[in-house]
């Protein structure tokens, strides 16, 4: 036999055992290749989502205001669990759980239950180690605010799933929350993972910075908190903002809740404190000369026949900036009868008040200003004293943010987002801004708000104090009372506006007495914190404090 | 004759080896490819993990940081807040051409201190 012919042979003798396989993985890799691989997919195939962490919310300064970190949940398997209080007993210690109450989880009907969630990594690993039948490990998110109660009320909350539920958590849902990153992957034989590609790289969404400053927030919460403590009053709301852009620095209220932002969401009687529409109404139109003098009735006036007017104390002949230091309800209702319903009405708009300011949290109110149809002789008096018309305390804080820098009404900002400020619009003339500023220093100065003054510093506002409508007979009530300040500090060069309300103060509840210490106190604190030298260094009463 | 039925049996292992080696290097692509999977799963655990504790650390120093909490330990130390008129924030030096050392150090915010005891 030749040679080639014995190879041919060979050759045959091993591959023709070897054909039948041949055809067989013709049959499996040709024929039935689609069906087969599908199913193999199916089985060992899997797409695994790793959720891309909420965004962190920071303040000015970058400091974290909230965090999303990942942990663990525990949870149990029931089918693999044969004696649920050996269950229960072993990981009693692991979790911290009463065993009783683990075994109870364990013996219920149903197949799952999550045993405990907010595992830290290390107590995972604890448990992992243990090696317990039945029990299992989810990764999950957890929201974690490190300054505790800070900001809560501006920040608000987020649910079970890494969902917004209030304030900004809320109102940047689309900004803070990612798309998860899905990763293609097998399962081996053991249901180990083998990584394969990324099927889709998901969105890490970007850290939102904040206008709020930690530090400014914290004095402001404080300076509440003290109050709220001893129960000077049942409710409070502070707010900081920079008159130079309307930058909120700060938003506080007591008690702190994550559900609620008192300070957009509610509208209130600002009372005295929108003495200041008139008062630069007036001075805009020049309808009032500084040394004319209207008549105080001697603290009582009937304005039309049954309405009276009163004022706390009885007044005689008053300047403009005697009114608003003595706040005279009689004095500003005379100014505002010469400025009429229609130059009013054009003030409130052009302050801000009756429209939204644009704050980017949710559920705010945009006030109410009458109509001038709406604006009789008595409801125009009142409304100059702050009466029958409702305000955000936002929109009182921006008015007074335009008197402060001299007539820029900003749009309030709270999210630092690289864009620059938005300008509203000027309010009035630069001369009647600054009349009113020097007027408004008068009222600390020597008027009602003597609380309010810092030795050393020039300080401007305004008080207010409001009878509060009672729920039950939706009449003023004759106990209850909003009591606020607004001022801003140095009045040389305003850093900052700052608003206090407090709603029923126990007590004395003139806002002179119970929120102009309040906005001092907070002042002190802005003041040594930005280390602002005096604006007037001759005060008296710096060279007694300095002792 | 036997030359050219010997080349072509030679023709043929050849190409039987060939594509032996061939499946064997799509083999051990294959094991490769594998085992990489396995690794880059491990890695990507573990780094998903050291994110997780980094994450929590940072969180950790930023509690340490809060304002209640300085506030609290100052207040342990004997510590009160300072008057507004007893801080001065102190000007900078007055511009003029630096080196890129002194414009360096000219960055640093500002030093804050003290006027008065």
């Amino acid at each position: 036999m030749d040679l080639g012919l014995r190879l041919t042979a060979a050759a045959t003798a091993v591959l023709l055992p070897v054909l039948p396989l041949g055809l067989r993985l013709a049959d499996l890799q040709v024929l039935r290749h689609g069906a087969l691989k599908s199913r193999a997919a199916g089985e060992f195939d899997r797409v695994a989502e790793e959720a891309a962490p909420r965004a962190d919310i920071l303040d000015r300064e970058g400091r974290v205001l909230a965090r999303s970190v990942p942990n663990w949940s525990c949870f149990v398997d029931k089918a693999m669990v044969k004696d649920p209080a050996a269950f229960g007993a072993q990981l009693a210690p692991l979790l911290g759980v009463r065993a009783s109450e683990i075994a109870r989880k364990a013996a219920e009907p149903g197949r799952f239950a999550w045993l405990k969630t907010g595992l830290s990594s290390e107590a995972a690993d604890e448990i992992r180690a243990a090696r317990v039948d039945g029990a299992g490990l989810a990764p999950a998110q957890q929201r974690v605010y490190p300054n505790g109660d800070l900001a809560r009320g501006v920040l608000g909350l987020v649910g079970a799933e890494s969902r917004g539920l209030a304030g900004l958590e809320f109102a940047l849902e689309k900004r803070l929350r990612g798309t998860p990153r899905r990763l293609e992957v097998m399962r081996d034989g053991a249901g180990r993972t083998i990584y394969k590609s990324v099927s889709d790289g998901g969105l890490t969404p970007e850290p939102v910075r904040l206008t709020l400053d930690r530090s400014v927030q914290y004095l402001a919460e404080e300076a509440l908190r003290e109050g709220g403590e001893r129960r000077a009053f049942k409710s409070g709301i502070i707010a900081v903002q920079d008159p130079r852009d309307g930058e909120i620095l700060a938003m506080a209220s007591w008690p702190p809740t994550p559900l609620n932002d008192p300070l957009v969401q509610d509208a209130f009687e600002p009372g005295s404190t929108f003495k200041v529409v008139t008062a630069l109404s007036a001075l805009d139109e020049r309808l009032v000369r500084p040394d004319e003098t209207f008549f105080g009735e001697r603290g009582r006036w009937e304005v039309a026949p049954r309405v009276v007017i009163t004022d706390h104390e009885g007044q005689g002949n008053m300047t403009l900036a005697q009114i608003l230091e003595k706040s005279s309800n009689i004095g500003i209702a005379k100014v505002v009868d010469r400025v009429g319903a229609a130059r009013f009405l054009r003030m409130c708009r052009t302050l801000g008040f009756g429209a939204k300011t644009g704050v980017p949290l949710p559920g705010e109110t945009a006030g109410e200003v009458k109509t001038v149809p709406e604006l009789t002789k008595v409801s125009l008096a009142a409304a100059s004293y702050g009466y029958g018309v409702q305000a955000s305390p936002l929109q009182v804080l921006g008015a007074y943010s335009a008197i402060a820098n001299g007539g820029t009404l900003w749009e309030p900002k709270l999210v630092l987002d690289g864009q620059a400020p938005v300008r509203v619009r000027r309010i009035a003339s630069e001369a009647a801004v600054l009349e009113l500023r020097e007027i408004l220093e008068g009222v600390a100065e020597r008027g009602t708000a003597t609380n309010a003054k810092i030795p050393g510093y020039r300080v401007a506002g305004k008080t207010g104090t409001a009878r509060r409508i009672d729920p039950l007979t939706r009449k003023y009530s004759t106990s209850a009372y909003n009591a606020s300040f607004v001022g801003f500090l140095p009045a040389s060069a305003p850093r900052w506006t700052i608003l206090v309300v407090l709603n029923e103060p126990k007590g004395a509840y003139y806002g002179g007495l119970t929120a102009a210490p309040i906005f001092a106190a907070l002042g002190r604190r802005l003041l040594a914190l930005e280390a602002i030298p005096p604006d007037a260094p001759a005060d008296p009463a710096l060279a007694t404090a300095r002792r | 004759m036997i030359d050219g039925r010997t080349g072509l049996g030679f023709g043929w292992a050849a190409r039987f080896a060939g594509a032996g080696a061939l499946v064997l290097f799509l083999c051990w692509e294959h094991v490769q490819a594998t085992r990489l999977g396995y690794r880059v799963e491990s890695v990507r655990r573990e780094a998903a993990e050291r994110r997780g504790r980094v994450a929590a650390l940072r969180l950790d120093m930023e509690r340490r940081l809060s304002p209640s909490e300085v506030s609290a330990r100052a207040a342990r130390l004997g510590m009160i807040p300072a008057d507004p008129d007893a801080l001065r924030r102190l000007s900078r030096a007055p511009a003029r051409a630096a080196g890129p050392l002194e414009r360096l150090f000219s960055l640093r915010p500002a030093r804050v201190a003290a006027s008065r005891s």
